[in-house]
């Protein structure tokens, strides 16, 4: 297994995992958000997912464990690389310009990424760890947004989410290799629609349930 | 037409490795538009010469776009703002008058500075030398001919063959990443059937020397694309990914 | 000792053969043990390193530039000759033979241009072999393309960037023996010394160009392939460090130094747009099949192109030339343009350039055609002059392009210094009085890939080579000489900075033993050239200090070097009473304006003895004999 390890521990290799658990995550929000879409059904048919999803164990505890050792792996070779980019160039320039190659996304991916992470934690343990004993998920949520201060968290998180996906969903595909003049427009719109998707759809749920429920 | 123009040059001086330097402003009179960027540089030398100073150490050599011996970065951009255009080949009909120009050396801990604004790009060199030529010996090639290539392919081997090695990607990159470098050379000899047969090897090699010549990591900033002076493509980036994977995941190369 | 190039005898085709079997062998085991060092790393010095090295000598490499891949050869646009007959139009290798030495006026020697052209096919198959992305087909096949002086399509190309390509190729041929630590590359090394002990070439002393330290090196055999001396004139299409230093010190040691006067000048450049341009560029000469050629016939005329009327235009090539019109020879066209110029018509800001004009073409093909044939040229030009030549002519002027001259080398390519071989522009074996486009890059890489192995071995096998390292006195006093040189330059502290020295030398070249020469003009330079270099030598002012990154260091020693070198140009010249290829003295024309030749007394290379400091050279003649080709008159009315 050395070369493996010497694989990922390459610049590519390393790049290769972030792009693995970087889509993998774009998967997870994809279904994530299919499934708070719910939410706009009412109570009942938010709980009802929420008791689907669950009668689904153990799956969902294993992907909970894939999602947190992707997680561990795509912050991990994040800090790396971030780390090993800064020390590259040791003097920086005085005057800094784009060639108009950089979007807001790439910019700001370490920024994104760290800011996420807070978001992800505070996030879980808002409703993920959040005792069900005595109340439904629907009633912890459309407390929690009652608050307009989580009204407001939620919704610049989400915006950063997007703005880290807006780059992050086509480098992947750079990443590992699918980039092909024919296909990568295709690649950057989808890569932008759903960045724009993440952010609206997520977005608009605190603010529904804040102002209707 | 012919104007002349005044500047104001912000010069990035640096006396050896060791020294921590520091930009120097020089007044740069009545400078015709028509002279290249190097040629104003070779007046202010003249000048600096005449006045009992030392001129600016600065690397050219062909002045016509092709050595890739050139370069410097101007106003944060390498080479210069005009897209496609080395730094010889920028002219001052692109400045205004009373511009101030700020110039700086490629930056990048794989480049260490030699003077004023010369560096060492040996780097470059030692990637070629890790995988980045076919194993031919003279003496034993077939015909031309004996092998058609795909006009296809020989084209988009051009493509990328066209890099003039002046190191303006990873000047230009935010990380001080030579992908682009990197991703050219082998997607010039992995688009042409004489190059096959090592593409898992030069893969490898050349992934290998890489990392441990302290470059940074590719994050598809795509900078290096829209500085190189030759508009090298990303997508022999991506190529050199795929052949990366392709030589670690499907050959037998270690 | 009389001049002997060693040309094996033998009918022309079997030369080669012939020689190749004759040539000693070193075993196999023993080429470790070879030491050679290759200057430069260009076509020539790039395609020898390699081979050498992959045959098992140990090769040590030295280049100015900061990497092997920036030689001047990376500018070669055009493209590569090769007799391979793809195009089905009837070329053969005695076709290019013959096309190549008339080509040359005349003044080559016929064994070496025989092989040179037997060689270049094997050249394009080892190119492709490389890797080189020659332009193809859409079957896939190689491309053709032709090319001035040649009516077959034999010409390989990578779209304007043919040098590029090849010198890509070669340079990661090198970089592969790098790898096995066969070839050790000195890059930014410039040599200063050469080293002769006992009669033969035993390495060199180089200046390293980043700390100044001076640094020997020692070898069996040393390679030249330092390329050409064009910037002698300040101004050329050369990369800026082009330089005869190299050479020209091979020839203070010994190495005669043949046709100097021998130089090429490209028609159809990017005229000199004031006192502060450092170099020119060429645009492609196949402009002149779309373009036509004019001048103002008023010498005051003062309105831009556009407004002057046809009957107000003088479309002096057309009138000159009825025939061949635009596409007169390089040689002819330049000579015209500079006649037009210095008769005060010129045209531009400089009065230094004349027009060429596309507007009828473009109104014939319509602008799209052209696009497709020209955009890159058109660009170029654009980026440069800020002129779109869609709306007004181009401005065009003959440049210095090219040096036939070089070290006089017999047919292994070694100089008449024993174990001093050189290659490419640097020698002066195989263009004669003037070079076919696309015959250089054959020549560089014929020389390195597929000559130079055979014949370098062949010394060294019938040598006694005694032991000699770095530590043998002949190298401390070279070094010694060449620091003394180094600090005498920087000890003068004058007025007058290096580029200014070299401007007006330029200029002196250019005006007196540039397109046209003639004998008052030559004697005067000569006398210029000499008050010059006094001049130099007192006020020259070279800032900086001797060990460190110098680049006012680097150019100072390689003026130094023109300013006598030209002076041997100009021997040259006024020593050949005749006209010949890019020699043109206009005391000896034909009625048509063409160079005559004077094969009576003329037909040699003349190679000069250096005589020793402000001594006048000495004449030996290599008689030129032409069993295979008949002598003619070029015509091109
Ligand atoms: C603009 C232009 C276009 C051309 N186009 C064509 C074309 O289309 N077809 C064609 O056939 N020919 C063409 N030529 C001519 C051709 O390019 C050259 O003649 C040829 O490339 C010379 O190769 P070389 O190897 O002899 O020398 P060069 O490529 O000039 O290399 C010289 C080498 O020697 C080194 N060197 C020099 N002096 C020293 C020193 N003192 N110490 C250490 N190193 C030294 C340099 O660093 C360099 O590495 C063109 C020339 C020009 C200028
Ligand atoms: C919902 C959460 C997340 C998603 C969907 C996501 C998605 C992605 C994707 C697709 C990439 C592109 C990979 C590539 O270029 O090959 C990426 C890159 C990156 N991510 Fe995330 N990510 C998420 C969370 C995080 C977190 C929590 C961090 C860090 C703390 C982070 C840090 C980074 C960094 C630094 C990069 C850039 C790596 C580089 O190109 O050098 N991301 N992300
Ligand atoms: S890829 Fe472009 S920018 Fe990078 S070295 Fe090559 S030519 Fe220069
Ligand atoms: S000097 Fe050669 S590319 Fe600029």
């Amino acid at each position: 297994m050395n070369w493996f390890i010497h694989t990922i521990g390459s610049s590519i290799g390393k790049k290769l995992l972030m792009a693995i658990t970087g889509l993998g995550f774009c998967g997870f929000l994809a279904v994530h958000l299919a499934g708070n879409l719910t939410i706009y059904g009412g109570k009942a048919s938010f709980n009802s997912y929420s008791e689907h999803l669950h009668a689904l164990e153990p799956l969902v505890t294993i992907a909970e464990w894939g999602l947190l050792t992707f997680a561990v792996v795509h912050v991990l070779t994040g800090a790396v690389l971030f780390y090993q980019n800064l020390k590259a160039r040791p003097v920086r320039y005085s005057v800094n310009k784009s060639a108009g190659g950089r979007s807001l996304g790439s910019r700001t991916m370490p920024y994104t990424g760290i800011l996420l992470l807070a978001f992800v934690i505070f996030h879980l343990i808002n409703f993920h760890f959040a005792d069900r004993t005595v109340t439904t998920i629907y009633a912890i949520v459309s407390g929690a947004f009652k608050h307009p201060a989580y009204v407001v968290v939620y919704i610049i998180a989400v915006a950063i989410a997007a703005v880290h996906v807006s780059h992050g969903f086509w480098s992947a595909f750079q990443t590992i290799g699918a980039n092909h003049p024919k296909y990568m427009p295709l690649v950057r719109t989808i890569g932008t629609v759903f960045s724009l998707m993440v952010g609206i759809g997520f977005g608009a749920i605190p603010v529904y349930l804040f102002i209707f429920v | 037409m012919t104007k002349a123009i005044n500047l104001t040059l912000k010069v990035w001086r640096q006396k050896g490795p060791e020294d921590k330097g520091r930009l120097e402003t020089y007044d740069a009179k009545d400078i015709s538009t028509n002279m290249s960027f190097l040629e104003m540089l070779d007046v202010i030398n003249e000048q600096l010469t005449l006045a009992g100073k030392e001129p600016i150490a600065f690397d050219h050599d062909c002045r016509e776009g092709i050595c890739g011996m050139c370069g410097a970065v101007v106003n944060g951009r390498p080479h210069g703002p005009e897209k496609g255009t080395t730094l010889c080949q920028l002219h001052m009909r692109h400045f205004s008058d009373r511009d101030t120009i700020f110039i700086e050396p490629w930056r990048s801990r794989a480049f260490k500075i030699i003077k004023d604004l010369v560096v060492d790009r040996g780097a470059l060199d030692r990637l070629i030398q890790a995988g980045g030529y076919i194993s031919a010996n003279t003496g034993g090639a077939p015909d031309a001919n004996a092998i058609p290539v795909p006009q296809a392919s020989a084209e988009l081997a051009f493509d990328a063959a066209a890099c003039i090695g002046c190191g303006a990607c990873v000047a230009a990159c935010p990380n001080a990443s030579a992908m682009l470098f990197v991703g050219a050379k082998v997607s010039h000899l992995v688009l042409l059937p004489q190059g096959e047969p090592e593409a898992a090897q030069r893969a490898t090699a050349m992934v290998r020397e890489m990392d441990s010549l302290g470059f940074g990591n590719c994050s598809n900033e795509r900078e290096c694309e829209a500085e190189c002076p030759k508009e090298i493509s990303i997508t022999n980036i991506a190529r050199l990914n795929r052949e990366y994977f392709k030589s670690r995941f499907f050959s037998n190369v270690k | 000792m009389p001049l002997d190039a060693k040309i094996p005898i033998g009918p022309l085709a079997e030369k080669w053969d012939r020689h190749r079997f004759e040539l000693k062998l070193v075993n196999p085991a023993n080429k470790r043990k070879f030491e050679i060092i290759v200057v430069g790393t260009g076509l020539a010095g790039g395609s020898a390193s390699a081979s050498l090295a992959e045959l098992g000598y140990s090769v040590k490499t030295f280049c100015i530039q900061d990497s092997p891949r920036r030689a001047h050869s990376i500018a070669a646009q055009g493209g590569i000759n090769a007799a391979k007959n793809y195009t089905n139009e009837g070329d053969s290798i005695w076709r290019l033979f013959y096309d190549t030495v008339k080509g040359g006026d005349f003044r080559a020697r016929e064994a070496n241009v025989y092989r040179l052209a037997q060689i270049s096919n094997n050249i394009i198959d080892q190119c492709v072999a490389q890797g080189v992305p020659f332009a193809r087909d859409y079957g896939g096949l190689l491309a053709n393309r032709s090319f001035g002086g040649a009516q077959v399509a034999r010409t390989f190309y990578a779209r304007g960037q043919t040098g590029q390509q090849l010198l890509l190729g070669a340079y990661s041929a090198m970089m592969r023996q790098v790898a096995t630590g066969r070839v050790t590359m000195y890059p930014r090394r410039e040599m200063l010394e050469l080293v002769v002990i006992n009669g033969q070439a035993r390495g060199i002393v180089v200046r390293n160009l980043i700390t100044g330290a001076i640094e020997s090196h020692a070898a069996d055999a040393v390679v030249l392939c330092t390329g050409g001396y064009s910037n002698v004139y300040f101004l050329s299409t050369n990369a800026m460090a082009s330089n005869v230093s190299a050479t020209y010190r091979a020839y203070q040691k010994g190495a005669y130094f043949a046709n100097p006067c021998f130089t090429q000048i490209h028609p159809t450049c990017i005229p000199v747009h004031g006192a502060n341009q450092s170099k020119l560029t060429l645009m492609s000469e196949s402009l002149r099949n779309d373009g036509r050629v004019w001048v103002p016939k008023n010498a005051a005329e003062k309105r831009p192109a556009h407004q002057i009327p046809e009957s107000e235009r003088d479309y002096y090539l057309e009138r000159k030339y009825p025939s061949f019109g635009n596409l007169a020879p390089r040689d002819v066209a330049s000579r015209s343009a500079k006649e037009q110029c210095d008769s005060g018509r010129g045209v531009g800001e400089t009065g230094l350039a004349v027009y060429l004009d596309f507007a009828d073409a473009i109104k014939r093909d319509g602008r799209a055609v052209f696009e497709q044939k020209y955009s890159n040229l058109f660009q170029m030009y654009e980026k440069i002059t800020g002129e779109d030549p869609y709306e007004t002519p181009m401005m065009i002027y003959p440049a210095v392009h090219y040096t036939m001259g070089g070290l006089w080398v017999d047919y292994n390519l070694m100089s008449t210094i024993d174990g001093l071989f050189v290659l490419g522009e640097a020698n002066f074996s195989d263009h004669g009085a003037n070079r076919l486009g696309a015959s250089a890059l054959m020549q560089g890489l014929a020389d390195g890939y597929f000559i130079v192995p055979y014949t370098i071995g062949g010394y060294l096998a019938g040598t006694t080579l005694p032991n000699v390292s770095i530590d043998h006195p002949a190298f401390k006093d070279y070094s010694a000489e060449a620091k003394n040189r180094v600090r005498k330059l920087l000890s003068i502290q004058g007025k007058r900075t290096v580029d200014d020295f070299h401007k007006q030398l330029g200029l002196v070249m250019w005006d007196y033993c540039g397109m046209a020469r003639n004998n008052d003009g030559l004697k005067k330079a000569k006398e210029m050239i000499q008050e010059l270099r006094d001049e130099f030598w007192q006020n020259v002012l070279v800032p900086g200090s001797e060990n460190d990154f110098n680049q006012s260091l680097e150019r100072v020693g390689r003026v130094a070097d023109f300013l006598d070198f030209a002076e041997l140009m100009v021997i040259d010249a006024l020593d050949r009473q005749e006209s010949c290829g890019g020699h043109f003295n206009e005391a000896y024309q034909t009625e048509d304006s063409e160079a005559k030749r004077d094969d009576e007394n003329f037909c040699h290379a003349s190679a000069w003895e250096f005589a020793g400091e402000g001594k006048t050279p000495i004449l030996h003649k290599e008689p030129l004999v032409f069993e295979n080709v008949e002598l003619t008159q070029r015509s091109y009315k």
